[in-house]
C-alpha cells in the first residue's frame, strides 16, 4: 500500500479562498495550500476593505469621525460609536449625564444583542444550515426597527454624540424594548433545540480549533473569542466603564461543553449566551434608568486639551481599542484603532493547520469577524 | 466506544434532528409566522426621525455653510452671493446623495432648521448626475453668468457714476457686489470679494450639467 | 409489454391493421418515453417551486409568489431565463467532457424515470431487473458529476466532484443493502411484482414497512442513505454552497446548469419512488384493491396514490433540507461506513433469518392469522 502510495506522486494544491467566497464573511482572502481536503497551510489576506479609516479621522474633527465609527465595524455601529465618544471625553475630561450613560448602554447591549444574532445565523448558514440565519435576521429587525425609532438609522446609527448622545429616547422607547425582550428571550433556547445541540453542529464544532487560555491571551484574542478560551475577561467586569458597575450580569465563558475547552463550540456558545446576559442588562438599564439632561455642555468648535488617551470597550468582537493624541486643534493628531478581528486573525494561520477545508469555514464563523473591522 | 455509545449516537442524531424538524415544521405550517412585507405594495411607516434624503427649504435658508462645514463626505455644496443688504442669497445648493452617507450631522447643526431629512428612500437612478440633488430651480451656470454680466455692470457704473450707490436689485436677485461661497473656504471665502465668480467653482463634484434633474 | 399494447393498439383500431407490428410497437415506445419525459420534466419544475415555497415557509417568509397563481409559473420564467442564457464554457476546460457531463447527470436520473411503477399498468418498462437497473442507471451521474468537477478546470469544481465520487460510491452499498430485504420477501427484482406483493390486509398492514422490525428500520436507513445519494442537505457536501462555492458545477450557467438541477429533482423522485415501491406498498391504495377495479379506475387510483406517497417523501427531503446543517466530508464517509454499512447488513442478516424462521410471514399476517 504504501509502495503503492510513493509511486503515485501527489502535490500540495493551492487554492484561493476569497476575496470573493459566500463564507469568508465579507472580502477575507485566504491562501489555502491543501493536501486533498486537509489544509497545509491557510494564510489571511487582509486589506481589501481598506479605507484609511485611521487617517480619516486625523483630517476629520472629533464629532465629524463619529459616523465613520459606524463603518468601523457596520454590525456593531452603537457600540463603536460610544467608544468613540467615551474616549473623546476621557480625554477632555467631560461628564456625561447620567441618563445618556444608561441610554448608551442600553443601545449598546440592543446592538451587542443584534450583532451576536447575525454572528449566530451567519455560523449556521455556513455550516449548512440556512433556516437559523433567516430566523436571526427577523429578530434583527425589530431591534432594527428600535434604532429607526431612536435615531432614524437601521445600520449606521451615529446616534452617540461627544457628551452625551444626539437626542432623548423617543416616547414608548422603553415599553416596545421590553416588549422586543419578552418576545426575544425565549427565542434563545429555540436556537438551542432547533441547531445548537442538533448532533450534526455540535460534531462539526467540536473538538475543531481549539485554543487553549494561554495561547488566547499570547495572541491577544479579546471578547468572546477569549472567554469561549475559559478566560473570564470582559471589559465591563474587569475594567467597567459608563454605568457597567451598577448593573450585574454574567460573564460567559467557554467550559467545553461537548469538546475541548476554546474550540468552536465554545466560542458559539459564548455568543448564545451573552446574548442572555445582554437581556438581563438591558431589563436592569430599562428599569434604573434616571430622567434629566442627555447631552453635557460641548462647545460646538470643540478642541481637546493637549494630551493622549486609550480607551477600551467591549464591543461584541471584542476590545476596540482607541488611541488617540491630540494637539489642542479641532483634528486629531494621531488616531489609532485596535479592532479585534485583525487582532484575531494572528491566530488564524496556527489554529488551521491540518483541519479540512469545511474546518476553515468554521473557524472563520466562530470567529465571528467583521472585514471593516479587520482593513479599517 | 462500545456499542452504549455506538447506539447512543445514533439515538442523539435522530433525537435531535427531530427536534429541530418540529420547530422548523411550526414554522412552515403557521401563516403567522410569516413576517415578509411585500414591499412596493405594503410598505413599512418610516419612524418620526426617519432619516431619508436631505431636503433644503431654500426660503428659509441662511447660506450660512454650517452644514457645508460639518458634513464629513463633502457631499453639500453651496454657492451663495451677497446681496445688497449684505444678506447672503442662496445662487445653488446641491446635495450629492449618491455620496451623502445619512449621517444627519448637518441637520443637526442648522441654524434656520432649514434642512431637513425627509421620509424618502427610493432613488434608482440610470446615471449618476440624477443623484445630485438641485435646490434651486435655476441653473448655476445661468446665474454665474448673469452674476457675472451684473457685476461687470455694477464696477462699470460705479467707475462712471462713483457717486451712485448700490442700486434696488432688480427681480429679487440683488445686484451682485460679489460672490461667494465655496464649501471648503469657508466663511474666508464670503469675506473676500470674488472677482471672477466664474473661476471659482463652488461645486467640487462638478455635476454633470446636461443630467441634472430640479429636485423636487 | 410494449408489443403487446401495440398489438392491443391495432386491434382497437381497425384502421391500423396495415401498419406493421415493429413500427407500432416503435411508435408506442416513442409516446410513452415522451409521456414519461414529459411528467419528470414538468415534476422537476414544480418541485424546484415546492421547494423554494417549502423554504419560504419554514423560513417565516412567502417564497415565489410573483409570476401567475401563487407564483405557480415561477418555474417557467426561471427556465425560460435559464435558456436564453449565455452558455459559458470557460476558456481552460476541456471542453468536449464539460459539455458531455450535464447530459450524461441528466439521462442517469431521468432514465431511472422507466421502471418506476406508478400504477397498476402504468410502468415504462416492467424490468425483471428493476432494482438493479435504477441502481446501475442512477450510477451514472456519478460519472458526470465526476467529468464536470474535472473538466471545468476549478479547483473548488474538482474538490466537488471528488466528493460527489467518494460519496456516491460509499453510499450505493447501504442504498443496495437497504433495498434488498424488499427484495428477498418479494422475491423478485421486478418493481412491480414487489409492489404487487405488499397488497392486502387493508392496504397498509401489507407494506414491507410493517413486515417486521428490520424492515421498518431498513426503510429510515434507505431512506438516509438515499438522501446522501441524492446530494441532498445534510449530505450536501459535493455542492457545499458555503465551502466550494457551488462545487461541481461552479463553472456551469444557462441550460447546461439546469440539466443539474433537473437532475437533482429527478433523483429526488427516483429515490423517493424507489422507498414507495420497496418499502410503502407502491401504488397499493388503502381499504381498496386497485388491481381489481376496472382498468382506468384502478390506473387512476393507483396512480393517485403512488403520486402521493412518493411526493410525500420528497417533500420530507425538502424539510430535512431547511432544517439541517451539513455533515463534513470525514463525517459523511464515517457514517456510511461505521454506521450505515454495518447497521445495513445486520438488517439483511436479521430479514432473511427472519424470512426463515416464520416461512415468510410478516408480524401483520401473523397476528390476522391469530385472529383467523
Amino acid at each position: 500500500m504504501k509502495a503503492r502510495a510513493e509511486a503515485l506522486p501527489t502535490q500540495e494544491m493551492l487554492i484561493n479562498m476569497g476575496p470573493q467566497h459566500p463564507s469568508t464573511h465579507g472580502v477575507l482572502r485566504v491562501i489555502l495550500r491543501t493536501d486533498g481536503e486537509v489544509v497545509v497551510n491557510a494564510r489571511p489576506d487582509v486589506g481589501y476593505l481598506h479605507r484609511a479609516l485611521e487617517k480619516i479621522g486625523e483630517r476629520v474633527t472629533y464629532a465629524q469621525f463619529m459616523p465613520f465609527t459606524d463603518r468601523l465595524d457596520y454590525l456593531a455601529s452603537m457600540n463603536c460609536n460610544a467608544a468613540w465618544a467615551w474616549t473623546v471625553e476621557k480625554l477632555a475630561g467631560i461628564e456625561v449625564p447620567e441618563r445618556a450613560e444608561y441610554i448608551r448602554v442600553i443601545v449598546c447591549e440592543l446592538n451587542r444583542i443584534s450583532s451576536h444574532l447575525i454572528a449566530f445565523g451567519s455560523f449556521t448558514a455556513d455550516m449548512g444550515a440556512f433556516t437559523p440565519f433567516l430566523y436571526a435576521i427577523r429578530e434583527r429587525e425589530r431591534i432594527n426597527d428600535l434604532f429607526e425609532d431612536i435615531c432614524g438609522n437601521r445600520l449606521t446609527y451615529n446616534y452617540v454624540r461627544i457628551g452625551g448622545v444626539s437626542a432623548d429616547l423617543p416616547d414608548r422607547f422603553l415599553e416596545k424594548t421590553k416588549e422586543f425582550l419578552d418576545y426575544f428571550e425565549p427565542k434563545i433556547p429555540e436556537y438551542n433545540k432547533l441547531i445548537s445541540y442538533n448532533k450534526i453542529f455540535v460534531h462539526r464544532l467540536a473538538n475543531v480549533a481549539a485554543i487553549s487560555g494561554g495561547e488566547a491571551v499570547a495572541y491577544g484574542l479579546t471578547g468572546p473569542n477569549l472567554r469561549g478560551s475559559g478566560v473570564s475577561f470582559d471589559l465591563r467586569r474587569s475594567e467597567p466603564y459608563s454605568v457597567y458597575p451598577k448593573l450585574d450580569f454574567d460573564v460567559c465563558v467557554g467550559t467545553g461543553e461537548r469538546g475541548t475547552v476554546g474550540d468552536c463550540f465554545d466560542r458559539y456558545m459564548v455568543r448564545i449566551n451573552e446574548m442572555r446576559e445582554s437581556v438581563k442588562i438591558l431589563r436592569q438599564a430599562i428599569a434604573q434608568i434616571p430622567g434629566g439632561p442627555v447631552m453635557a455642555k460641548v462647545p460646538r468648535a470643540f478642541k481637546p486639551p493637549v494630551g493622549e488617551v486609550y480607551f477600551r470597550a467591549e464591543n461584541p468582537r471584542g476590545e476596540t481599542g482607541i488611541y488617540l493624541i491630540s494637539d489642542g486643534t479641532v483634528n486629531p493628531y494621531r488616531l489609532k484603532l485596535r479592532a479585534p478581528s485583525f487582532v484575531t486573525m494572528n491566530i488564524f494561520e496556527k489554529v488551521t493547520k491540518g483541519l479540512m477545508i469545511a474546518d476553515i469555514v468554521a473557524v472563520i464563523g466562530s470567529f465571528d469577524i467583521i472585514l471593516p473591522e479587520i482593513d479599517r | 466506544m462500545g456499542l452504549k455509545g455506538y447506539l447512543h449516537d445514533i439515538w442523539e442524531a435522530v433525537a435531535t434532528t427531530a427536534k429541530g424538524m418540529r420547530i422548523t415544521a411550526r414554522y412552515g405550517v403557521d401563516p403567522r409566522e410569516t413576517i415578509t412585507l411585500q414591499y412596493p405594495e405594503e410598505r413599512w411607516e418610516p419612524s418620526e426621525r426617519f432619516r431619508g434624503f436631505l431636503h433644503n427649504d431654500i426660503k428659509r435658508c441662511t447660506s450660512c455653510t454650517m452644514c457645508v462645514k460639518v458634513c464629513p463626505v463633502d457631499c453639500i455644496s453651496l454657492e451663495s452671493v451677497r446681496g445688497a443688504d449684505k444678506k447672503l442669497v442662496l445662487a445653488s445648493y446641491d446635495i450629492n446623495i449618491g455620496r451623502c452617507m445619512y449621517c444627519g450631522l448637518c441637520v443637526e447643526v442648522c441654524p434656520p432648521k432649514s434642512l431637513t431629512h425627509t421620509s424618502g428612500y427610493e432613488k434608482a437612478t440610470v446615471t449618476r448626475g440624477e443623484l445630485i440633488l438641485h435646490f434651486v430651480p435655476e441653473d448655476a451656470e445661468e446665474i454665474k453668468a448673469r452674476v457675472a454680466k451684473q457685476v461687470a455692470e455694477a464696477a462699470a457704473k460705479a467707475e462712471a457714476e462713483k457717486s451712485a450707490k448700490a442700486e434696488a436689485p432688480p427681480m429679487g436677485w440683488p445686484a451682485p457686489v460679489f460672490a461667494a461661497g465655496n464649501p471648503g473656504a469657508g466663511a474666508d471665502a464670503e469675506k473676500k470679494p470674488a472677482q471672477e465668480p466664474k473661476g471659482e467653482p463652488a461645486n467640487r463634484e462638478e455635476p454633470p450639467k446636461e443630467g441634472g434633474e430640479k429636485a423636487e | 409489454m410494449m408489443e403487446s399494447l401495440a398489438v392491443s393498439l391495432v386491434n382497437a383500431v381497425p384502421a391500423l391493421s396495415g401498419v406493421p407490428l415493429w413500427t407500432m410497437t416503435l411508435l408506442v415506445m416513442v409516446v410513452v418515453a415522451a409521456v414519461v419525459l414529459t411528467f419528470a420534466l414538468l415534476y422537476a419544475g414544480l418541485a424546484t417551486y415546492v421547494e423554494r415555497k417549502v423554504a419560504g415557509d419554514i423560513q417565516a417568509r412567502i417564497g415565489p409568489n410573483r409570476v401567475g397563481p401563487l407564483g405557480l409559473l415561477q418555474f417557467l420564467a426561471d427556465g425560460i431565463k435559464l435558456l436564453l442564457k449565455e452558455d459559458i464554457i470557460p476558456a481552460k476546460a476541456d471542453r468536449f467532457l464539460f459539455a458531455l457531463a450535464p447530459y450524461l447527470v441528466f439521462i442517469g436520473s431521468f432514465a431511472a424515470f422507466v421502471v418506476v411503477p406508478f400504477g397498476v399498468g402504468l410502468i415504462a418498462s416492467d424490468l425483471n431487473i428493476g432494482v438493479y437497473y435504477v441502481m446501475a442507471i442512477s450510477s451514472l451521474v456519478v460519472v458526470g458529476v465526476m467529468l464536470a468537477g474535472w473538466s471545468s478546470n476549478n479547483k473548488w469544481a474538482l474538490l466537488g466532484g471528488m466528493r460527489a465520487a467518494a460519496q456516491i460510491v460509499s453510499y450505493e452499498v447501504p442504498v443496495g443493502m437497504a433495498l434488498l430485504p424488499a427484495v428477498l420477501i418479494a422475491g423478485s427484482l421486478s418493481l412491480q411484482d414487489i409492489v404487487r406483493s405488499q397488497g392486502g390486509l387493508l392496504g397498509i398492514f401489507g407494506w414491507n414497512l410493517f413486515h417486521n422490525p428490520f424492515t421498518f428500520v431498513s426503510f429510515f436507513l434507505y431512506y438516509t442513505a438515499a438522501l446522501a445519494e441524492t446530494n441532498r442537505t445534510p449530505f450536501d457536501i459535493p455542492e457545499a454552497e458555503s465551502e466550494l462555492v457551488s462545487g461541481y458545477h461552479v463553472e456551469y450557467s444557462g441550460i447546461r446548469f439546469a440539466f443539474f438541477f433537473l437532475a437533482e429533482y429527478g433523483d429526488m423522485f427516483v429515490v423517493s419512488a424507489l422507498a414507495t415501491a420497496c418499502f410503502l406498498g407502491g401504488w397499493h391504495v388503502p381499504f381498496l384493491d386497485a388491481e381489481a377495479l376496472p382498468v382506468a379506475w384502478g390506473n387512476l387510483f393507483s396512480l393517485g396514490v403512488f403520486l402521493a406517497k412518493a411526493l410525500g417523501l420528497v417533500l420530507l427531503m425538502m424539510w430535512i433540507r431547511w432544517t439541517l446543517p451539513r455533515l463534513r466530508v470525514d463525517q459523511l464517509m464515517r457514517m456510511s461506513w461505521k454506521y450505515l454499512v454495518p447497521i445495513t447488513f445486520f438488517n439483511l442478516l436479521g430479514v432473511s433469518l427472519w424470512l426463515l424462521v416464520f416461512h415468510g410471514k410478516g408480524i401483520p399476517r401473523m397476528i390476522a392469522s391469530l385472529f383467523g
